[in-house]
């Protein structure tokens, strides 16, 4: 498999079922840099002042947050190690960058993937059925 | 959330029911039961009919734990918003026996909701216990499919009321003349149906 096929088979394993008004806001909103941080190891912050430290494994248009192998310290301070976390979207203060991160280039790679499902399986035309008949 | 008795247990939409499973209230365990993941919400019950219920909005946040030095049995960790308290119970009760078994929320629990941002009212932990515990990957992920069905309402931090500037593909495909088709109707705001339509018309040879 190249690498374009590649990279197309695993956004549309992760995206397949991500709808169209879903697939709107993720684009008109910055959750679609936090989409880009999916592998990352990052922290993040809770409205309840306790923190989860782990490694991006999803982040939905609603921004729920979904990390595995994580480190979760409560508002006392005592540290828990979870397996696989979800946070809701609504209990999120902050979701930390890591340094490594290219911010642009995550948010254009990650538009460029969902341009690349929109217009999936043309050469350079789009959904051909829409291709309203000259007359 | 409240303490109930006589709850029946959900019959639709449950995605998920793991019997044998403890359930462990703030650090205070109610005995055995079931859980039923439900996509209306999440509720459990002994056998003998004492069982509670959560609403997956007042869900914060919920993980597999199987740090056993952190607790001795592997669980299911839920985060609820808010704090159980002895007056919520007899009001709700009160309610909650007035109201269909729907249990589509008293106005009490709707005020905890929307009041309560978990940093006032506190929270709730919640441990789940299975027998199973390999069942916990499962319940897991049937919580977090459920949790998705049910975002935010007053959400009013972000702009998400995008109706009207969808990507419109046809206007975005018009004037483009590669190759022309024979058209049929097309529903043009079902996803799954254009993704039909599209795969069947891939098939068909261009009209020159």
């Amino acid at each position: 498999m190249d690498e374009n096929a590649k990279r197309t088979k695993e956004t549309m394993t992760s995206e397949s079922f991500i709808s169209t008004s879903e697939r709107t806001i993720i684009e008109n909103s910055m959750v679609i840099l936090l989409q880009g941080l999916r592998g990352e190891v990052t922290t993040v912050d809770l409205r309840n002042e306790s923190t989860a430290r782990g490694r991006v494994v999803n982040v939905d248009a609603f921004m729920n947050v979904r990390l595995e192998d994580v480190l979760y310290r409560d508002r006392r301070g005592s540290i828990v190690r979870l397996e696989d976390l979800f946070v809701t979207g609504r209990n999120i203060r902050y979701v930390h960058i890591p340094d490594h991160v290219d911010i642009m280039k995550t948010i254009e790679g990650e538009l460029k993937k969902i341009h690349r499902v929109r217009n999936f399986g043309k050469e350079g035309g789009g959904r051909k059925e829409f291709i309203k008949k000259a007359n | 959330m409240v303490l109930l008795k006589n709850l029946r247990p959900p019959t639709e939409g449950v995605r998920l029911q793991q019997a044998d499973t403890t359930a462990v209230l703030d650090g205070q365990k109610l005995g055995n039961g079931t859980l039923y993941i439900a996509e209306t919400r999440l509720s459990w019950f002994d056998g003998a009919g004492l069982g509670f219920c959560l609403e997956y909005p007042t869900i914060g946040l919920h993980a597999i734990s199987r740090d056993v030095s952190a607790y001795p049995q592997e669980h299911l960790y839920v985060m609820v918003n808010g704090k159980l308290s002895e007056e919520n119970n007899a009001e709700m009760a009160e309610k909650a026996a007035d109201e269909a078994d729907d249990g589509v929320g008293s106005e009490e629990e709707d005020d905890n909701e929307g009041g309560d941002d978990g940093e006032e009212g506190g929270i709730t932990e919640i441990r789940f216990v299975p027998g199973d515990k390999a069942a916990l990957e499962s319940m897991f992920a049937a919580m977090c499919e459920c949790q998705a069905l049910h975002p935010d309402p007053e959400d009013d931090d972000s702009d998400n009321d995008f109706e009207g500037e969808e990507y419109d593909v046809e206007e975005a495909e018009a004037g483009k003349n590669t190759h022309l088709l024979q058209l049929t109707t097309i529903d043009v705001q079902s996803d799954v149906y254009c993704r039909q339509r599209h795969r069947k018309l891939t098939q068909c040879q261009p009209v020159s």
